[in-house]
């Protein structure tokens, strides 16, 4: 791609933006399951916040959450995969995906603290900026994905770049073993885009 | 039923150590050689006084501390973000 | 029992983190040092406040929902620091830097 002359790359760039959209428009959520998505969000932390069970509460808080989940919609749930039904859809994030994300970052934050030690002790550091590839595309997805790479031991997100529908990031790594793009992205990424691939487009 | 000595639970000798790192922190915060460095000082020593306000609350019984932690957090994240931006500012002009 | 053990830990990965901050060379190791230790830390002592306290189960609740926001927004600022330092016009004492190379 680095061949393609200067004004005609302005142009791939806007049909690939556009494919990107009209694949991204058959994908999206229905509208009254968005709403619901959110409003189940935001219910959910008003009854944890206010810690207060009475009807009342309880009434004052569907009503103002429904209120501000009707026109916020598009903010949080955005992003999600458009697969099976909504009752599936919940009970399978409950159930299988979200223990399975918390297990897996757990075991990878005490790690990584323990190469901290390890690294703080006998300082033996050797860092790189290394650039990766990844085939998430939503901005939510990349978001989470970007916190999970800095949580993971030895890496930390510099910063994201968007060209020609392809997505990129750029990783302090504190010991940079390899160079290759492929082999660094294996190493880094490891399961959690996996994992990500089946929620977030 | 408040205790008034704080060392009788490990928790309490936890809260020590929380502030002797705090106070080394401080050497970063006040001779870091760049601006960023202090920052992250900052930010570091904010988090630890969410965690020293979260435990105080569970031992003294004063449950209503806790909102105060998630407040003081969320002040943390947008001074964060402000003086980032501010960062990126002012090495471009 | 096993609060005690997360407490433990919880400590000795705060005291390595502030070791970390005074000891690594430029800003971006420090960076390392401070978001890992620091958000291991907060989430292992705040799971042994939660299994320590007899309190009712909104304030469980209010600590998990604590913990959970600090490993939300603790990367999140290391990163806007990491991006707000390049811009800054800090060079990194790196073998290779590819960030370099793209934004001339």
């Amino acid at each position: 791609m680095s061949r393609v002359p200067f004004y005609l790359k302005e142009r791939l760039e806007e049909i690939h933006k556009r494919m990107l959209y009209e694949k991204y428009e058959t994908q999206k959520l229905p509208v009254w399951e968005r709403i619901t998505l959110t409003w189940i969000v935001l219910f959910s932390f008003w009854v944890v916040i206010t810690a207060n069970t009475s009807l009342d509460n309880l009434i004052i808080g569907g009503i103002a959450t429904l209120i501000i989940a009707s026109f916020m919609r598009d903010m949080l749930m955005e992003d999600v995969r458009h697969r099976g039904h909504l009752i599936e859809k919940i009970i399978y994030f409950l159930l299988l995906y979200a223990p399975q994300y918390l297990i897996i970052m757990a075991f990878r934050l005490i790690e990584s603290n323990m190469k901290v030690a390890k690294n703080v002790i006998f300082m033996d550091i050797k860092p790189g900026i290394i650039k990766i590839k990844t085939d998430l595309h939503s901005d939510t997805g990349v978001t989470i994905l970007a916190n999970s790479i800095t949580l993971t031991p030895g890496t930390l997100t510099l910063d994201v770049s968007k060209k020609l529908g392809e997505t990129y990031l750029y990783v302090h790594w504190i010991y940079a073993e390899t160079l290759n793009r492929e082999k660094a992205g294996e190493k880094i990424k490891g399961d959690i885009e996996e994992w990500l691939k089946r929620i977030f487009w | 039923m408040v205790e008034e000595n704080l060392l009788v639970t490990p928790f309490g000798w936890g809260v020590l150590i929380l502030i002797f790192t705090s106070i080394l922190l401080t050497y970063r915060v006040l001779f870091g050689p760049t601006l960023p460095d202090r920052i992250v000082g900052l930010n570091t020593i904010t988090t630890k006084v969410v965690i020293i306000i979260a435990i105080l609350s569970v031992i003294g019984r004063r449950y209503f501390l806790v909102d105060l932690a998630v407040v003081l957090l969320m002040v943390n994240a947008v001074g964060g973000l402000i003086l980032a931006k501010y960062l990126e500012r002012r090495g471009k002009g | 029992m096993i609060e005690y053990l997360l407490l433990a830990f919880g400590e000795i990965a705060m005291i390595f983190g502030a070791l970390g901050i005074l000891r690594f060379p430029d800003v971006y190791t420090r960076l390392h040092a401070a978001t890992k230790c620091d958000t291991g830390g907060a989430m292992t002592i705040l799971l042994a406040l939660i299994i320590y306290t007899d309190a009712s189960i909104f304030i469980k609740l209010k600590l998990l929902v604590l913990a959970f926001l600090i490993a939300l927004i603790n990367p999140m600022i290391s990163h806007a620091i990491a991006k707000g330092a390049y811009k800054y016009g800090i060079k990194p004492k790196v073998v290779v830097d590819m960030y370099a190379w793209d934004n001339p």
